[in-house]
């Protein structure tokens, strides 16, 4: 992982919360090489004990943001609430679910009620 | 063309000659192969009962990834025989095949010859966007002549709503159908494209992830891999393998709650994936459809997946779970919500659920010295039961 060329810019929050280390690489690397995101920023978020991950899909301007976490962890709503809050209430958030195989399941979670768009 | 509705045949031509190339790239099921010399000498040999056939091992190479808990394959001619000979794998930048070299100079050339799957899936993606933008303004239409009609005292003009069969995207959307990517094609046009580059030359950051699951078969099973340790990119002995495949669930590893624990969930699912794999099927993750793994007859590239499995793991003593550092997800008895949800999800895209139960040995029956090596395997159960939804109306014969 060391000689990758992303772990240059993540190697300090890497170290700083090991257990998420990998789901921080995988979709890092995800977002950045091949959906191809622009702005990419890491956020700290040390009361959910992970990073997370702010950029905009190619072509828009719209921030978004992405928590990655992995498949064996187990989640609650307070965490999810205390993400919301510490990412500064965007209107919606997006959970990256990371697999030991690479395969990375992306699910939109928005505080309240949110009718579909179509 | 649409990409939305259920596939027909484009033409029995390229569809029978991409079959053939499928057939061809994909012959060998597994990563070792057998060539049998078919010359005078070696016939008169078997005549005699010696048998000319050798084997042929590819000896690929992976480095151990303790942070993402898999075997990473960086080189090339690797990752590619161990995708085309079992499927073994997934390119992390990829859905499946490592395509992402091949992706950035599709994009590049931006006239790519052919489309990667990532492309079709794109273009099936934006399809699908346009026809619910289209279903919408229809019923938008409807309701609004629903109101005219009503508030005029007449009857409504009937307003056609496009379903999923019927609607074909306009001539707009429809560009050329690009043929998918023939996997040899794209390495020869990305083989000339390093010597002329615009920008500055690709470097491929792409890397094959194997399963620990996958990774272990290939090693114990086979013998084709090599892992090497991270940190002194030495070969690790398979002893070496065997403990550390395990103590990536145990964090920290020196704890002593994690010693001698035969519900490690590396033993819990390589039981599993051992079993399918040896029956033949080509098992990959099954994250998109909320199950464990997905079994396919020949591989992905044929035909969508048959069956969806999840492995639930059931502890021979309860003694064991109550003392368990692991949670094993699916250990407890399930609700019948949950196995609703999963198999509704699955039935809408035309997979059978299995319900795969790994019994746990009890560490009071069986010796612990076993977990040093793969001997411990053999007390593993593995019993799968196959669900379907019944609804009497429907299912008269």
């Amino acid at each position: 992982m060391e000689k990758h060329p992303s772990y240059a810019n993540l190697s300090p929050y890497l170290v700083k919360y090991p257990q998420v280390a990998g789901a921080l690489f995988q979709t890092y690397n995800d977002l950045k090489l091949a959906q191809q995101w622009t702005g990419l920023e890491i956020i700290d978020v040390p009361s959910c004990s992970r990073c997370a991950l702010r950029g905009s899909r190619p072509n828009t301007e719209e921030p978004l943001s992405v928590v990655p976490c992995s498949l064996s962890e187990s989640l609650s709503t307070d965490w999810i609430r205390t993400t919301f809050r510490e990412l500064g209430g965007p209107p919606h958030v997006y959970l990256a679910i990371n697999t030991e195989d690479s395969s990375i399941v992306y699910y939109k979670i928005s505080p309240g009620i949110v009718k579909p768009p179509l | 063309m649409s990409l939305i509705g259920p596939s027909r045949s484009k033409g029995g031509q390229k569809a029978g000659a991409r079959r053939a190339e499928n057939n061809r790239i994909y012959a060998h099921p597994l990563p070792l192969a057998f060539h049998s010399s078919d010359s005078a000498p070696s016939r008169l040999l078997a005549l005699f009962g010696i048998s000319s056939t050798r084997l042929e091992n590819p000896h690929c190479e992976g480095i151990f990834d303790p942070a993402t808990r898999s075997v990473w394959v960086i080189n090339e001619r690797d990752s590619t025989i161990l995708w085309r000979r079992g499927f073994f794998g997934k390119g992390d930048l990829s859905r499946s095949e490592p395509s992402w070299l091949a992706r950035q100079i599709n994009a590049r050339k931006a006239a790519g010859k052919y489309m990667t799957s990532e492309e079709i899936r794109e273009k099936r993606r934006a399809e699908r966007r346009q026809f619910k933008l289209d279903r919408a303004a229809a019923i938008a239409r409807a309701a609004a002549e629903a109101e005219a009609a009503f508030a005029e005292g007449r009857e409504a003009v009937p307003v056609a709503i496009p379903s999923g069969a019927t609607w074909k995207p306009s001539s707009s959307t429809a560009e050329s159908s690009l043929p998918s990517a023939p996997p040899d094609a794209e390495g020869e046009e990305s083989e000339s494209d390093e010597g002329e580059p615009e920008e500055e030359p690709l470097e491929n950051v792409e890397h094959l992830q194997l399963t620990l699951q996958e990774a272990w078969f290939l090693v114990w099973n086979l013998d084709c891999l090599t892992v090497l340790d991270p940190q002194s990119n030495e070969p690790m002995s398979l002893r070496q393998i065997w403990h550390a495949f395990q103590s990536v669930h145990c964090i920290p590893p020196e704890l002593p709650v994690y010693a001698h624990r035969f519900d490690n969930p590396f033993l819990v699912h390589y039981a599993a994936y051992h079993y399918y794999r040896a029956l033949g099927w080509v098992v990959k993750g099954g994250i998109k459809f909320c199950v464990d793994y997905l079994l396919y007859k020949r591989g992905p590239v044929f035909h969508h997946a048959e069956f969806a499995v999840v492995v639930i793991p059931v502890y021979e003593d309860p003694a064991d779970q109550a003392s368990s550092p692991f949670t094993l997800p699916n250990a407890n008895t399930f609700s019948w919500t949950w196995l609703s949800t999963i198999n509704r999800v699955n039935s809408q895209v035309q997979k059978t659920l299995i319900l795969t139960y790994v019994t746990i040995p009890a560490q009071s029956r069986v010796s612990l010295e076993l977990l040093s090596s793969p001997a411990c395997l053999a007390h593993y159960s593995v019993r799968d039961v196959v669900l379907r939804r019944f609804i009497p109306a429907r299912m008269r014969d």
